[in-house]
């Protein structure tokens, strides 16, 4: 078991919990994944109302299907994040109903499959980071993608620049370990 | 991103070989992808604490239940339907959660003292986002237990957001939810919330 996930319950068990009708399990899978699958919807829909409706469709899957999963074909995450594709493209479809006039689609983005492994590396990542003790996911996410430097942060955050890079350096290794299989 | 600081700025100058290779890889996947959602909405985890914990619908025996004698003691009750515009003084304040039929209405259920004199909990209800029904056509407020129609508060119709005063006169601790449903056979819960 990864080091950061030693003291918490894995996603496994936790979904098995749900699928027993545990809220509690439930209220944690939504701390742990809310972000991941908000972001995701976000990315995909463009507009946080839909993109809120999106979440909002995947926990209530979880919450109807947890009984279904069956941590021998999968992994967790990998599950959570079929489900969350499924709720997303669900309401994508609904948009494409509700629209007159489709938008030319041929533009030089990558294609469907190259879309999907970006899409679940993203997913792998920002899961990951949520298993972060929050003093080094804040330092990582504020140097990746806040443009901030360490001085920056350290200023921001009130705290010595060497106890910022000690975060970043520890939150880098344990996600490291988190993030094995995507690396592998 | 090109205004992510250097690697080397990021975790300094003194790591083994080893350890500087693991977190490049980390860094270089970081700096593959999107940022995360900043927060989530509030509203998002108000929709999702409702999840599973709407009561299955009643049975038609309930409702004929249910109408017949919200029908006859909404007429006791002191109070039902009139209009507030003030504070209310109210010591204990319940969420509703919608049902299925009701995704986008909400509720809430004010309690204040109970009258010395008459054994009466006053009720201050708020609704919004239900129908104005109109005709003939109302809402009831009633209490539940084991899943069961088992005493109303009082009948009302809305428009947009509204406030009610109610009264009941029972024990509330023998109940175990408020439910709100349209007055007519078979009418789904459409809020509701433990006592």
């Amino acid at each position: 078991m990864p080091a950061a996930m030693a003291t918490t319950e894995s996603d496994s068990r936790l979904i098995e919990r749900v699928g027993r009708g545990d809220r509690e399990a439930f209220e944690q899978l939504y701390k742990r994944f809310a972000r991941p699958v908000f972001a995701m919807a976000l990315r995909q829909l463009g507009d946080n109302g839909r993109a809120e409706d999106a979440a909002q469709e995947t926990f209530a899957a979880v919450w109807r299907s947890a009984k279904s999963y069956k941590a021998e074909r999968g992994t967790a995450s990998a599950w959570l994040y079929a489900v969350a594709r499924h709720a997303i493209i669900d309401r994508a479809r609904q948009k494409r109903e509700n629209v007159a006039e489709v938008p030319d689609e041929a533009d030089g983005r990558a294609g469907p499959a190259e879309r999907a492994e970006e899409s679940w590396l993203t997913w792998r990542v920002h899961s990951a980071l949520e298993f972060l003790p929050e003093r080094e996911r804040v330092v990582i996410e504020l140097a990746y993608w806040s443009g901030l430097s360490q001085t920056e942060i350290a200023s921001y955050l009130d705290v010595p620049l060497g106890t910022v890079k000690t975060r970043t350096r520890t939150g880098l290794a344990r996600l490291s370990t988190l993030l094995e299989e995507v690396r592998a | 991103m090109s205004d992510t600081p250097d690697f080397h700025d990021l975790v300094g100058d003194d790591l083994t070989p080893e350890e500087e290779l693991e977190l490049a890889r980390v860094d270089s996947l970081l700096r593959s992808v999107p940022r995360p959602a900043t927060e989530i909405p509030g509203s998002l985890t108000q929709r999702v604490e409702r999840i599973g914990t709407s009561t299955p619908l009643w049975t038609r025996r309930r409702v004929v239940l249910a109408v017949a004698l919200a029908a006859s003691l909404a007429a006791l009750f002191f109070g039902v339907g009139r209009w507030v515009d003030q504070g209310f003084d109210a010591r204990a304040t319940v969420q509703m959660v919608p049902g299925k039929s009701a995704p986008d209405a909400s509720g809430k259920i004010q309690l204040g003292d109970r009258d010395p004199k008459t054994g009466n909990w006053k009720i201050h209800l708020t609704v919004d986002g239900l129908p104005h029904l109109g005709g003939s056509n109302y809402y009831v407020l009633w209490l539940a237990k084991d899943g069961h129609y088992a005493g109303t508060c009082g009948t009302f119709d809305v428009s947009g957001r509204t406030t009610l005063d109610m009264t009941a006169s029972y024990d509330l601790s023998e109940y175990d939810a408020w439910v709100i449903s349209e007055a007519k056979d078979n009418a789904p819960w459409l809020l509701s919330a433990e006592t």
